[in-house]
């Protein structure tokens, strides 16, 4: 009997640095986020409870930059998974060229999101190698503006570039676990290319696909690094505008409500991503 | 329903030539089992004539069609894999639908079709189960149901049989057999499992290194086996070489390694000096009785009951021979075999094949 007891306080002991470190500094700075967004615990004035910090959400600006940060993670999510599946296919199978394409594709994989994010400047800036090249070429008068446009299309651009290796060892994952006779039995019985895609491949691979897809967007939605570098002056992405209203603007109340829309979108997508992973498993028609 | 023809079918993996000149013939609603030991190219001809390999020579015919480049999925085949290859995320219904829907066949036909399938391997009451949710038995029988929805040219099975365990298998095969019988669809079944093989076939294609070693019914592949190989693949056989000594009209008299027997010699040509080789079956080893041509004294070095018969392993003049006796036939005499006994064996003479 005490020796089970003894085992069962080690095994506490083990998951205590990981488990405790995570209740201590999350639950307590989540605590403290959602507190400080209705006037609780302030650090820049008398801490009093109010809800008029959550009036920022009826403010143009936020509502912009909420919006520009859904759209951002919606498109990135999408972008890189359908750049990342077929590679994913192709990697399934190979053929000459597995290996190098492998390891090529992870090479994003470790550089910072910042260092991408200029390593991609200097391509596709107003003055950057595309547009130099166009011009010198002659092919346009003045040169595009890719970067810092008004849509956002070059953080669409960095996400994906950034985040390609990330989805794709996911979904290669699961791709890579389909067994082949299943391909083999739904070639037998009468399945073209296009209908082992849809019928087997995809949904096979969905739940990778969805994680992937929830991870890339809860990525892209949060990102400070490459809306700051690439992004468009108006709007800032939500995490962007937190850290202007914060330390520019002084307002950290406000900058927590802006931190909890995080959150609460984050945890949000989360309990999407479960109920449609469970929707694809146990799902019957 | 289809004739199914294959000419000089070749097929190599780099330079591991897989399938070497396979010629063979089988006719509308025939059984045919493709048997030989792993490697022999049994699968490869099988995957060939689904589609999944391109012959590197050679021609697969099914009637007067040749089908060299026709896709999988422009066939008309449909296989039984050997993991059953269900799919996981689709219920039983879907899964035997599968074949009709990319058939593009209107619903409400497809609705008769797979409840008929149903009824015919008693799944009915099954149709929503994943087929995770299923024991073997009943997945191999969902794996059968949407081979023969389709209504193929040609079934196509892999060692179907081989994941489940001993007493379903031979009750599975009855079922396999009594149902392609009824729909009459020609059908090549690979196994090497030599009793599934003689049990579930109108012919054994025995195969071995790519190429075809004999062809027969399981009758005459059994019985009459023409090369070692066959002899010693199906069943049990003593093979020895012997030396011609003496030539009597239609039989041979061989000096063998365990002593002189003799053989009939099935229109053999053997001259004297001359060297064969032959074999015979352990139940063809029986006791010594007056007037029988052969007999072989041996001793017994192991004594195996078998339940229903008993697997006796006899020493003869060095040489390993081995005898099998029904333990109810021989009044039980077999039973009191202990090694070391010395006993007297007889062979007749027509027991005896020459092998190529």
């Amino acid at each position: 009997m005490d020796q089970k007891k003894d085992v069962a306080l080690i095994h506490y002991l083990m998951i205590l640095p990981g488990v405790g470190f995570i209740i201590l500094f999350l639950g307590s700075s989540i605590f403290i986020t959602v507190a400080q967004s209705f006037g609780l615990i302030s650090v820049t004035g008398t801490s009093r409870f109010t809800l008029l910090n959550w009036k920022t959400l009826w403010e143009r600006e936020t509502i912009d930059s909420v919006l520009f940060s859904l759209k951002m993670g919606v498109l990135s999510s999408v972008g890189t998974l359908l750049f990342a599946f077929p590679v994913g296919l192709f990697l399934r199978k190979g053929g000459a060229g597995k290996r190098f394409l492998a390891s090529l594709i992870k090479i994003p994989l470790f550089i910072p999101a910042l260092v991408a994010a200029f390593l991609i400047l200097n391509i596709i800036s107003y003055h950057g190698i595309v547009n130099e090249v166009l011009l010198g070429l002659g092919f346009i008068k003045e040169p595009l503006r890719m970067l810092n446009d008004k849509f956002g299309w070059g953080v669409v651009a960095i996400q994906i570039w950034k985040n390609l290796p990330f989805v794709l060892l996911i979904v290669s994952a699961s791709l890579a676990s389909i067994r082949d006779d299943i391909i083999d039995a739904a070639r037998n019985l009468g399945a073209n290319n296009w209908a082992i895609l849809f019928r087997i491949y995809i949904p096979l691979a969905m739940p990778g696909i969805l994680v992937s897809m929830i991870l890339m967007f809860i990525k892209a939605f949060g990102d400070f690094p490459i809306t700051s570098v690439a992004g468009p002056t108006y709007p800032p992405s939500i995490a962007l505008r937190m850290r202007n209203t914060a330390t520019l603007f002084q307002e950290w109340d406000k900058a927590a409500v802006m931190g909890v829309i995080i959150i609460v979108t984050t945890l949000f997508m989360t309990w999407l991503y479960s109920r449609l992973a469970q929707a694809v498993e146990g799902g019957n028609p | 329903m289809s004739r199914l023809v294959l000419k000089n079918l070749t097929k190599k993996f780099d330079d591991v030539v897989a399938v070497d000149h396979v010629n063979l013939e089988v006719e509308e609603g025939e059984f045919v089992t493709l048997l030989g030991p792993s490697g022999c190219g049994k699968t490869t001809t099988l995957r060939t004539i689904a589609g999944f390999y391109v012959p590197d020579e050679g021609e697969v015919y099914f009637n007067d069609r040749l089908m060299n480049n026709v896709p999988p999925n422009k066939r008309n085949t449909a296989m039984c894999f050997q993991s059953y290859a269900l799919f996981p995320h689709m219920n039983v219904w879907e899964n035997i639908a599968f074949g009709l829907k990319m058939r593009k066949i209107a619903e409400a036909e497809q609705k008769k079709r797979v409840q008929k399938a149903l009824e015919m391997l008693s799944l009915v009451g099954f149709e929503n189960r994943k087929p995770a949710q299923l024991s073997g038995g009943q997945q191999q029988r969902v794996a059968l149901a949407r081979a023969i929805v389709t209504e193929p040219d040609i079934l196509l099975f892999d060692e179907p049989l081989s994941n489940l365990d001993a007493k379903l298998r031979v009750q599975v095969r009855v079922e396999i057999r009594e149902m392609q019988k009824r729909l009459g669809i020609t059908s090549i079944y690979v196994t090497h499992d030599q009793d599934e093989a003689l049990a579930i076939s109108d012919r054994i294609v025995v195969m071995n290194q790519g190429r075809i070693e004999q062809v027969g019914d399981p009758h005459t592949i059994y019985l009459y086996p023409k090369t070692a190989f066959v002899a010693g693949f199906i069943g049990i056989a003593n093979i020895f070489t012997g030396r011609v000594r003496e030539r009597q009209r239609n039989r041979l008299l061989l000096d063998a390694p365990f002593g002189q027997v003799w053989v009939q010699s099935e229109g053999m040509e053997a001259r004297v000096g001359e060297e064969v080789r032959f074999s015979f079956r352990p139940e063809d080893m029986v006791l010594y009785r007056e007037g029988m041509a052969n007999r072989i004294r041996g001793t017994i070095v192991h004594a195996i009951f078998m339940g229903d018969s008993t697997d006796l392993f006899v020493d003869v003049q060095g040489q390993r021979l081995r005898a099998r006796g029904g333990n109810v036939a021989y009044g039980g005499d077999v039973l009191k075999f202990r090694p070391g006994d010395l006993v007297d064996f007889g062979v007749e003479e027509t027991a005896f094949r020459i092998l190529i």
